[in-house]
């Protein structure tokens, strides 16, 4: 065993979002975690693993099936002075929870004067990955425009830690919204990993030709995509938004002036979608430029893999999407005389 | 006979692990069914046991590194004193039994 | 329970029902929900509540507020969307809330704030100083699985919460056994084992002497508990609802006045005079006239506030 201190690890994704909640109960003796088998069962996807062992079951809560109760619980106990993270397995399920979160956890700092703040986590795994039609869905843009509701969705290992940590930080709602078929990667963690703020996207690969936003595991698509399309000489500048509201359209017009093609990319629904709220503003601050939108096709996921794969974004049918748009006719920028 | 142990796939939904634990080390004699190494993945810890009498000669990966399903992770051979080659890619795949726990 | 107790209640009785009368003759009423018959169940509750617990409650949000002891100055401004309340008019009757003050407060939606009250108590529960939450609500919510569901956990986690079902017959227009199949409401609590009783919630007395021994028991370690107190609404479910009632169901009614019924009884044990009554009737008019003052002179909250701390 080296003597040297370890500055970076390879974790698996679940390790990074457990390294985060743990130093989080670790520090903050009113960090709770309440959610399905959450206990010692460790995590529907292990990423609360050790910490029921570590913190025992005042503090690592296992709850009935009930995400409402679960959801309100949260929200009241922030209110009164926990730090609590309320970890919903599917995103689906979070449908059950709309009430106390749309209607009390989003309006409570308003609508008491600011006199009731709550700081509340809520985690949601989303995404199709053969589970159907009811444990598939991807629906963050109904949450992003929630006033009082911040939601994000980390992409890979580091961002996994760092939204989380931010998240377990924030003085008000946080909708954290992961993805299944992010559990079995794995990436880099460093010992003295960041933070990362809310409302700042990055630019996972630069590019000259077009601009791809992305979040979650579209991104990865977009990335395999961007290695398709370099081979044929299209180099595609990929934007990771880690953040949905807030969202940083700074970075995505900066994108966007430099390539003057646009395609956003979801595994939700296009209809009013992410990237109709993207492509919307982009054209406020920049006039008008050439963007396509795709996303999953207008249709519940089948648990049927034939259908499931007909059904969603992947790297050739972003690939393709990207030649299409940058087959129509770039638009002059407006004249300023 | 010489042998590399791999964790055989392909497996649904599993491309690399990470070694957890080796139950032994260079010159260890494992009785079919001992436990030889548990490996994590981002679902379960597997457990690879010998399905033979067999020594362990090499290991490739310690404990904490990474590897992928199908590539070795350790040399093993039917006698102690069998000469090790340079290499372990080419050796035929150990007889082995896995359980996900 | 001393008589100061009783007097106090009586007058705090007295003082929910002038205040809101003062409400309804202002042309700014807005759309209210009126707590006149029910007085009783705030005002006994209130009585059974310590300075550190809190108390929640629905729409129905005025009797309970004033009872829990908020500045009825503040109240009056919070209700007429003034900007001296203290959610400085944003949230009105329907989210009136000052948890400074012990009263975390009102949230509109039918059964919305059951499971928040639950994690309220889960925070103090953390606490072990034996303070406690109360969560109001009416029959109407009775019907909602928020209330089962935070019954089960409650239950399970030996949360110390306080739930009070103020049941006046009625969810707007539908009586209670229409809408809800249990024998009595506090049936609903049995099978999750939580300790649970039904009293006359036109009693101040009855609902006090209820409160004070289900909150010992809740304060105590001894898990949840729900009180039925079965009341009677004077007026129509809100300002803008029609009244179903026919007339001599709603003398019925009035002929069990929770007001009525303690000032007779202090006047008939000799706890106060015709004098006495009078009196105190003299220093409720005055602290509302000052309440609707104070309210008065508060400025309506400036344009900008609509998009202020919204998190």
């Amino acid at each position: 065993m080296s003597a040297e201190p370890v500055r970076m690890r390879r974790v698996f994704f679940r390790e990074a979002i457990c390294r985060a909640v743990r130093e989080t109960l670790d520090a903050d003796p009113n960090a709770i975690v309440m959610g399905q088998d959450v206990g010692a069962f460790g995590g529907s996807y292990r990423e609360f693993s050790g910490l029921f062992e570590r913190f025992g079951p005042a503090r690592v809560r296992d709850t009935p099936v009930a995400e409402a109760a679960m959801v309100g619980l949260g929200i009241g106990a922030a209110a009164a002075g926990l730090r609590p993270l309320v970890s919903i397995t599917y995103m689906d399920f979070v449908l059950l929870a709309l009430d106390p979160l749309v209607n009390y956890a989003a309006k409570a700092r308003f609508k008491t004067g600011g006199q009731i703040r709550v700081p509340l986590v809520v985690k949601l795994t989303a995404g199709a990955k053969g589970q159907g039609v009811a444990h598939s869905q991807s629906f963050e843009s109904w949450l992003m425009s929630v006033p009082g509701l911040r939601v994000v969705a980390p992409s890979n290992v580091a961002n996994a830690y760092g939204l989380m940590r931010s998240a377990l930080q924030a003085d008000g709602p946080v909708v954290y919204v992961d993805h299944k078929r992010l559990f079995p990667t794995s990436g880099p963690l460093d010992d003295s990993a960041p933070e990362v703020p809310f409302g700042m996207a990055t630019v996972s690969r630069p590019g000259r030709h077009a601009t791809v936003i992305a979040h979650s595991y579209m991104v990865s698509v977009a990335l395999a995509a961007s290695g398709v399309l370099a081979a044929t000489g299209i180099d595609c500048e990929v934007i990771d938004l880690r953040s949905l509201a807030p969202l940083d359209l700074a970075t995505v017009c900066t994108s966007v002036s430099k390539t003057g093609a646009l395609l956003t990319l979801e595994e939700g629904q296009v209809a009013c979608g992410i990237g109709a709220e993207i492509a919307c503003q982009v054209q406020a601050r920049l006039g008008p430029v050439r963007v396509s939108r795709l996303g999953a096709v207008p249709a519940p996921v089948s648990s049927n893999s034939v259908l499931e794969a007909a059904s969603l974004p992947d790297a050739a049918r972003v690939a393709e999407a990207v030649r299409r748009l940058l087959r129509t006719p770039e638009i002059p920028p407006p004249h300023r005389g | 006979m010489l042998y590399k142990l791999v964790l055989p796939g392909p497996i649904d939904d599993l491309s690399e692990v990470r070694v957890l634990e080796w139950h032994g080390s260079t010159g260890t004699r494992f009785n079919p069914g001992d436990l030889v190494v548990e490996l994590d993945t981002h679902k379960a810890v597997v457990e690879m046991r010998a399905s033979s009498k067999t020594v362990l000669r090499r290991i490739l990966v310690a404990a904490g590194e990474w590897q992928q399903v199908g590539e070795p992770l350790a040399i093993l051979s039917d006698s102690a004193d069998e000469p090790l080659p340079d290499r372990a890619e080419n050796l035929a795949q150990s007889s082995v039994t896995y359980e996900m726990v | 329970m001393t008589a100061s107790n009783d007097i106090g209640a009586l007058a705090a009785m007295m003082f929910a029902r002038a205040l809101e009368s003062a409400l309804l003759t202002r042309a700014d009423c807005g759309f209210q929900l009126l707590s006149s018959g029910q007085e009783a169940v705030a005002v006994g509750l209130a009585a059974a509540l310590l300075p550190h617990d809190q108390l929640l409650c629905s729409g129905r949000s005025i009797a309970p507020a004033l009872a829990r002891g908020l500045d009825p100055g503040l109240v009056m401004a919070e209700l007429i969307g003034r900007a001296a309340g203290p959610c400085l008019g944003r949230g009105g009757r329907g989210h009136l809330s000052q948890p400074s003050a012990g009263f975390f407060g009102a949230h509109a939606v039918v059964a919305g704030n059951l499971s928040i009250a639950a994690g309220v108590a889960l925070a103090l529960q953390a606490r072990r100083d034996g303070s406690i939450a109360a969560c109001l609500f009416g029959d109407g919510a009775c019907g909602a699985g928020a209330l089962h569901e935070t019954m089960n956990i409650a239950a399970l986690w030996r949360l110390p919460l306080l739930l009070v079902c103020d049941n006046n017959l009625y969810s707007v227009s539908t009586p209670r056994a229409a809408a809800l199949a249990p024998r009595q409401l506090s049936d609903l609590a049995t099978p999750f084992g939580i300790k649970a009783c039904t009293v006359d919630g036109m009693d101040v007395r009855v609902v006090r002497e209820a409160a004070v021994a289900l909150t010992d028991h809740v304060r105590n370690g001894g898990g949840p508990a729900f009180l039925e107190c079965i009341s009677r609404r004077f007026a129509s479910h809100s300002t803008s609802a029609r009244e179903t009632r026919g007339k001599k169901e709603l003398a019925a009614d009035r002929e069990l006045d929770p007001i009525k019924r303690l000032e007779n009884a202090l006047l008939a044990e000799g706890t106060l005079s015709a004098q006495t009554v009078e009196a105190l009737r003299e220093e409720v008019r005055a602290k509302v006239m000052a309440a609707c003052a104070f309210a008065e002179a508060s400025p309506l909250p400036v344009p900008e506030e609509a998009f202020a701390d919204v998190g």
